[in-house]
């Protein structure tokens, strides 16, 4: 009984944080297909991992482990940069280029295609050339509302970090969407 | 986007995100759903295997009580067997002859002895 109502519990906590999750993962992967690969695996390690802990804790716990997948992407990624910069560079059919099969980071993609608005791409774009840690800490803590502790807890650093992080995204992101909107009146 | 508020453009923002949250396709939806979905179905089959293994070991051992006690019935008189070659105890030799034999072990040496002499 106690674990039909858990495992009920567990339903609606995900499935009130998924699509913040994904378009957290999406903008720092550049991809919706990574985006979803990682957000699935990260309640795998969730479920298995956390699920017996109290609902309080589920938020930074779920975001503490979809930012370590998030890490080891960008590990990965790195790692696989590396060998392809060194090894394939010299094929010249483009589509064996990594940097040419690369998500366009200017691309709207089809969801801000379909929002149409203008700001919301400069958001997003915005958003996107912010340092991982500034993103995550912007995120979290203005989005996903978890307060300073819960974001340290989740970006597993310290809250004096976390703050510093947010600084600097909210300084980064203003400038950004003041230039963006320069731009725009020019 | 108003920036010239940094209350307003950071609530600006926020809705224009919580807008790119809700407005996810059907098939990405789909998606999120079947991992979901998929993540809480390993969480029950390890609920179930968790509650299958003790009662499997629970039930070998009520089958091996079982055969041990259709072997052995209770009541029936269990036979020991001797070894061929075991060892008498003294409390053996002691129950078969009587414990005079021992006191007087003395007294029937030197009868012995004193028939050796007479008869040689």
């Amino acid at each position: 009984m106690a674990d039909t109502t858990n495992q009920r519990a567990l339903d609606g906590f995900l499935k009130a944080i998924e699509r913040r999750a994904l378009r957290m993962t999406e903008l720092a992967t550049a991809s919706r297909e990574e985006a979803l690969d990682l957000v699935q695996d990260a309640m795998f390690g969730f479920v298995r991992h956390y699920a017996d802990k109290p609902q309080d804790d589920w938020a930074r716990l779920f975001y503490r482990v979809l930012d370590s997948r998030i890490n080891d992407w960008y590990r990965r990624r790195q790692v696989r940069s590396r060998w392809t910069g060194t090894f394939l560079r010299t094929s010249d059919d483009e589509d064996d280029d990594p940097i040419v099969q690369a998500p366009d980071a200017a691309d709207p993609g089809p969801l801000l295609r379909l929002a149409g608005s203008q700001a919301a791409l400069a958001l997003d774009d915005a958003l996107r050339a912010l340092p991982h840690r500034q993103r995550q800490a912007f995120l979290l803590r203005l989005w996903e509302g978890l307060d300073v502790a819960a974001t340290a807890a989740a970006m597993r650093c310290s809250e004096g970090s976390v703050k510093t992080h947010l600084s600097r995204a909210l300084a980064a992101l203003r400038r950004a969407l003041e230039d963006h909107q320069l731009e725009d009146h020019q | 986007m108003n920036e010239s508020d940094p209350q307003s453009w950071l609530a600006d923002a926020r809705a224009r995100l919580d807008e790119s949250a809700q407005s996810l396709d059907a098939a990405t939806l789909s998606r999120l759903n079947r991992a979901r979905q998929a993540a809480l179905a390993q969480r029950r089959s390890r609920g179930l295997r968790g509650w299958w293994l003790p009662a499997a070991g629970l039930a070998t051992s009520c089958a091996l009580a079982l055969a041990v006690l259709a072997w052995y019935p209770p009541g029936h008189p269990t036979q020991r067997v001797a070894p061929a070659h075991a060892p008498v105890s003294d409390a053996e030799i002691a129950a078969d002859d009587g414990i005079e034999f021992y006191q007087d072990l003395e007294f029937y040496a030197w009868l012995d002895a004193q028939e050796q002499d007479s008869g040689g």
